[in-house]
């Protein structure tokens, strides 16, 4: 009996996990999120927007900074 | 496309040093390995040295290809795509350099250690206290370079790539300090914390896991990054991926038992990671579905490209190998199978057909953009490459499959009186078609490693620093 409530403790735990990380995306935030390998090459965001019809967003990141302190604190 | 374009270069120096890194060490490890299976076909190979016998040899040819090809592949292609995926810098130059040269002395160490004899003799963990202990300090090291890059990213998602990078980056250093906490008695002599059944229970539940986060996890966060990129295509399921990755982390470290099937271990453990081998295959299959999916409306450019080929290749060989290592798994085939030749099948299976695969399309990917070059040297360089290594892997694990069934039904056969049928030597005897066969796999398979090393030299050697420094920045 311990090992089935275990089991399923075991199991509960992992849709729970799951469900808490997919419970506030949506179809669109997936979709955003799956682009991003692309986001930084416009290139090849041109070729996958023309084979998909999804368009490929991508942000402006900051300068670098040299040295160990690149941390914004 | 709505681009915002902007600055700032990307860290690809240290990329740069991975990537030769991988080359270098994949070359020096796999030569090892050809070295100790010519010395299974003809022994005095072995030079009747004490420095270069098998039992010498064989953990170094394991630590070369694991931490120092497979581990520098790691490196260069998370620090290339936590970059590109976060666009943003790695966090600190300096740590990162730290990390890279902190890496190869721990490779130099295990090249000098392992065959002067000092070991821990625990598989895949061979190194000695003071070497695991710088060891661990190079791996924080990352950890910080990583996670703070993540932290500092600029995009709203944490790419799912990076999901399965920072998962093997922290559950290889738990594995890594539970697995050599010992007694220092010498420099470089150490005696375990642990004792008997239970030292083998958590050296296996390391090396099952050195296998699964080592050689999968940080893999899969490669093709999560390099399979999408070069088909040009997002992964299939975005949602899959997801379930994927939890269910593997999950799962995985549960299996290690399996490795200790009719030992002193306990029955009921060895029945837990009997059943959690086989629960294993699910989301093993969801990944590798995944990844082969992504090539959906895409299957054409496998005729003209031999990176994507590679990439696909390496996702075949993932689902074969997942699939036989939970049938290995079961203990009524565990005992023909266990201690016999197949399992070396099986375990290059997953390193050959896997993980080099997936690393020699991945720097195959990344080393002209890194470089400044339009492309590869020469990509019928590439194509030929890709049948070496594919010849190679199907000589390897066919030979290891028939000798190891061999092997197994010989070592149990028995008499109507119960003695044994065979002798142990004459079981080594029918095995020696096998280790020719396995050796000449070995070969293409070197051969294959040693024309990338040409090709990836003839690209550098024309590097162009200002190509680089534009693929550098972020668009």
């Amino acid at each position: 009996m311990p090992e089935i409530l275990l089991g399923a403790l075991f199991v509960a735990s992992l849709w729970l996990t799951v469900e808490c990380c997919l419970k506030r995306e949506t179809k669109q935030s997936l979709e955003e999120a799956s682009l991003i390998p692309f986001a930084d090459d416009p290139e090849v965001a041109q070729r996958v927007e023309r084979a998909t019809g999804k368009v490929v967003k991508a942000v402006a990141p900051e300068e670098a900074k040299v040295g160990w302190m690149n941390l914004e604190m | 496309m709505s681009t915002v374009i902007n600055n700032p270069a990307y860290n690809y120096k240290v990329v740069r040093q991975f990537v030769i890194a991988t080359v270098f060490w994949g070359v020096v490890g796999m030569a090892m390995g050809v070295w100790i299976a010519s010395q299974l076909v003809w022994p005095e190979m072995n030079l009747d040295l004490p420095w270069t016998t098998f039992g010498r040899l064989r953990p170094l040819h394991t630590s070369l290809v694991i931490f120092g090809f497979a581990g520098s592949a790691q490196f260069a292609a998370s620090y290339y795509a936590v970059q590109r995926t976060c666009q943003v810098r790695l966090y600190s130059d300096t740590l990162a350099a730290f990390t890279f040269w902190g890496w190869q002395s721990v490779i130099v160490i295990m090249l000098v250690t392992l065959p002067l004899g000092y070991t821990t003799t625990k598989e895949y963990a061979e190194i000695e206290f003071s070497g695991a202990v710088w060891m661990a300090v190079v791996w924080v090291a990352y950890a910080i370079v990583f996670f703070t890059t993540v932290v500092q990213r600029k995009t709203k998602h944490i790419y799912v790539g990076n999901w399965f990078f920072g998962a093997f980056i922290v559950v290889i250093a738990m594995l890594h300090v539970v697995n050599h906490l010992s007694i220092p008695v010498d420099w470089f002599k150490s005696y375990p914390v642990y004792s008997g059944a239970t030292d083998a229970m958590v050296q296996w539940w390391y090396g099952h896991n050195a296998v699964g986060f080592f050689l999968t996890t940080g893999f899969l966060g490669m093709m999560y990054y390099f399979v999408p990129k070069q088909v040009g295509r997002p992964v299939y399921s975005y949602r899959l991926s997801i379930v994927h990755f939890w269910a593997l982390i999950t799962l995985y470290i549960w299996a290690g038992p399996h490795h200790l099937h009719y030992t002193a271990l306990p029955d009921w453990a060895q029945s837990l990671g009997m059943a959690m081998s086989l629960i294993l295959l699910a989301p093993s299959w969801g990944g590798m579905i995944n990844g082969m999916m992504t090539l959906s409306g895409a299957w054409h450019k496998l005729r003209s490209d031999p990176i994507l080929r590679f990439l696909v290749l390496s996702l075949a060989f993932y689902g074969m190998s997942t699939f036989e290592g939970p049938m290995m798994a079961i203990k009524t085939v565990n005992a023909l199978s266990h201690y016999t030749d197949w399992t070396i099948g099986h375990v290059h299976a997953g390193a050959l057909g896997w993980v080099a695969m997936i690393t020699f399309g991945a720097t195959y990917h990344m080393v002209p953009k890194v470089f400044g070059r339009e492309q590869m040297h020469s990509t019928p360089l590439i194509n030929l490459h890709f049948w070496l290594a594919t010849i190679g892997t199907v000589l390897y694990i066919a030979s290891m499959w028939v000798n190891g069934i061999t092997q197994g039904l010989m070592w149990r056969a028995i008499n109507d009186d119960g003695t044994l049928t065979y002798s142990f030597v004459e079981a080594l005897q029918a095995s020696h078609p096998g280790f020719v066969v396995r050796f000449a796999g070995g070969v293409f398979f070197l051969s294959g490693m040693l024309l990338m090393a040409y090709n990836v030299w003839r690209t550098v050697r024309v590097a162009d620093v200002r190509l680089a420094e534009r693929e550098a920045q972020i668009a």
